[in-house]
């Protein structure tokens, strides 16, 4: 049986006060990829944001369970110390902080080997990215590519990946879709957020599960072939009608 | 100039800055020798920059004894001559050509005060022709006495075509001295020849200082400056002015973290008076506590073509610190062009989110931020200096979140 890394436990989701997402189930298992697909505004970023703890996305009720322990209440930096870290759709531009520095530092807080670091750097593509500011003044592919590498870097039990295909052209979509497929061999689980069938399909054979999310809650879970055809055929909207009118025969 | 004249200006407040009554310090009457170590390793450790300083300086002046004063090799090889201000002007037959000549001795009070009763306490550094001077030069000026006026006159003379890097360190114990420090400071960078200055301030939430910088920079010749003040004042005013000949070029950083409840009036003008001349001021302010900081840039330019760009940045912390950005672009050449930036705002949240989302602590998160508003990643400062720097800003930053 496969080991569970992250189970999400009937969770809720708040911005504020208001509930956007009820009652989501999941578990990914150890080196499996679950990918969440859903049309804009659904709740899948709000759900990776409050699990990872970014305020002002909140988990108003169930469990944030990693490896088995609850850490739903724990501020972000303590569960990226456990393992479990965001890879944000929009990384900010941080002022004077330069990439290889932070690079460094990152590497020497998770205890990381510099040859990781390096086979890491040629994957994605970010060498010459290392005497800049982080973020600043990048193209969308060298963000989404950065912001990739320095999640991976922390050598993360599961990973969260927050649309690391949106705004990046073919080439920097085949280079982010071979870094994670070598952070799954090499251990690493991950949830992938995305709008794009194109980048699932790139994964194909590494996808265990997709998760559609729909007017706030899970609408179904399952398997490749169970799901993207339904996806292609019918859209988001399609589909949720379907399943409204008493579902898929 | 009389002397009546510069007494008249003991009564003559600076237009910026709060006024201070100078009766509040006395002024030494004779050198008495410090032997005080202790207390200028202190402070030196508060410049962020390490005791080691003191064994390395060319120049420390405690108070307003010279305690120690290397003429190293390094320096004598050069024919570079490092002095106290009044020995340089007694044995340097040439010296006073350079002594009062770019500030006025009736500027404000503080001028006036340093000009009558300073005795000419400071350093003098000349660098001669083609000389380039590239390993740095530390200069310390140090207070220890209480109540008392620091009254300074420096005097640098880098020559045509030589080089020199500058690094002074202005400051006192980490305790109540209720001083006033008063810097003045004539520099002068021959054709083609280049300074940089780098100029770090520790003082006490008690201290008054107003240093009172001007260089005139010949014909092709270059100025570095980079400014740091980090620690609590009870006033602290500034405006140095640079003015640029003919394709002379200038760069004046500034760093101000505020703290206490001080008031910092922390200023740079650049003069383009030679065509073909360029000009950039780069501030970055940190409020804290109850600190006020008024950032006052200015750029003028008389000749054209010429270049000036202005960049100020300001970030509050908490809801008592103010800062106020004060750009100014003038000038009377229709070939010159002169542009500002200034934005003020606070850490922002995402910032803090993206950092703890990564591993950081929420302190550790504000450290990394703030060390990276702090760094202004100055390309014309030589590698040592940007390592003193940088030390200086890991220092500011470590202790960024109390």
């Amino acid at each position: 049986m496969v080991e569970v890394t992250l189970e999400l436990r009937n969770v809720s989701v708040a911005v504020g006060s208001r509930v956007v997402l009820s009652s989501v189930n999941m578990k990914i298992g150890y080196r499996e990829l679950h990918v969440l697909v859903g049309p804009n505004g659904s709740g899948k970023t709000s759900l990776l944001n409050a699990v990872v703890g970014i305020k002002p996305y909140e988990v108003v009720s169930g469990q944030v369970l990693l490896m088995g322990e609850d850490v739903t209440r724990e501020p972000p930096n303590v569960k990226a110390r456990k393992g479990l870290v965001l890879a944000h759709q929009l990384p900010p531009v941080v002022k004077g902080v330069v990439v290889g520095k932070f690079v460094e530092e990152l590497a020497r807080r998770f205890d990381v080997k510099k040859s990781y670091v390096d086979m890491l750097s040629e994957i994605l593509e970010v060498g010459y990215l290392m005497d800049r500011y982080l973020f600043d003044k990048m193209s969308g592919g060298e963000r989404k590519r950065l912001e990739t590498f320095l999640t991976l870097l922390t050598r993360p039990r599961v990973a969260l990946l927050d649309e690391p295909d949106s705004g990046v052209d073919i080439d920097s979509l085949n280079t982010i879709s071979n870094a994670l497929r070598a952070a799954l061999n090499l251990g690493t689980s991950l949830l992938l957020v995305t709008h794009s069938l194109h980048m699932i399909k790139l994964l194909r054979e590494y996808v265990n599960t997709i998760h559609v999310v729909y007017g706030g809650a899970l609408l179904m879970s399952g398997l490749y072939d169970e799901v993207v055809p339904l996806v292609e055929k019918h859209g988001f909207s399609g589909l949720a009608l379907r399943f409204s009118r008493g579902g898929f025969p | 100039m009389s002397r009546d004249e510069v007494l008249k200006a003991l009564s003559k407040p600076s237009p910026y800055g709060p006024d201070v009554d100078l009766g509040r310090f006395s002024v030494s009457d004779e050198e008495t020798p410090s032997s005080d170590v202790s207390a200028a390793e202190k402070i030196a450790d508060r410049l962020g920059i390490g005791s080691w300083v003191l064994r390395k300086a060319d120049y420390l002046q405690v108070n307003e004894s010279v305690v120690a004063r290397a003429m190293s090799e390094k320096l004598a090889k050069y024919g570079a001559v490092v002095l106290p201000t009044r020995e340089a002007l007694r044995k340097l037959s040439w010296a006073p050509d350079y002594a009062w000549k770019l500030v006025e001795p009736t500027l404000d009070k503080y001028v006036a005060a340093t000009y009558l009763y300073g005795r000419e306490a400071g350093f003098f550094i000349y660098v001669p022709p083609d000389a380039k001077v590239r390993e740095p030069i530390y200069t310390c000026l140090f207070i220890t006495r209480r109540s008392y006026a620091q009254l300074l006159h420096n005097i640098v003379v880098v020559d045509d075509g030589a080089e020199l890097n500058l690094i002074t360190g202005c400051g006192v114990p980490d305790q109540p001295v209720g001083s006033l420090h008063v810097g003045i400071s004539e520099y002068y960078v021959g054709r083609k020849a280049k300074l940089t200055y780098t100029m770090i301030h520790a003082w006490a939430p008690d201290m008054v200082v107003r240093p009172r910088t001007v260089a005139e920079v010949r014909e092709g010749g270059e100025y570095v400056s980079y400014y740091v003040i980090y620690s609590p004042v009870e006033s602290l005013q500034t405006f140095p002015r640079v003015i640029l000949r003919e394709n002379a070029r200038a760069t004046l950083n500034s760093v101000v973290v505020g703290g206490g409840r001080g008031v910092y009036d922390v200023g740079s003008s650049v003069v383009l008076s030679g065509a073909g001349s360029s000009g950039e001021i780069l501030s970055r302010n940190l409020g804290r506590g109850s600190s006020a900081i008024y950032a006052r840039s200015r750029i003028r330019s008389t000749a054209g073509p010429s270049k000036g760009h202005i960049e100020c940045l300001g970030l509050i912390e908490g809801s008592e610190a103010l800062i106020e950005s004060l750009p100014e672009i003038s000038s009377s050449s229709p070939d010159a062009v002169l542009t500002h930036e200034a934005a003020i705002g606070k850490i922002g949240e995402e910032l803090i989110s993206y950092l703890m989302s990564k591993g950081f602590a929420e302190d550790e998160a504000r450290s990394v931020i703030i060390k990276g508003f702090l760094s202004i990643e100055e390309p014309k400062l030589p590698p040592q200096i940007m390592d003193v720097v940088r030390r200086t800003i890991e220092y500011i930053a470590s202790r960024a979140t109390g």
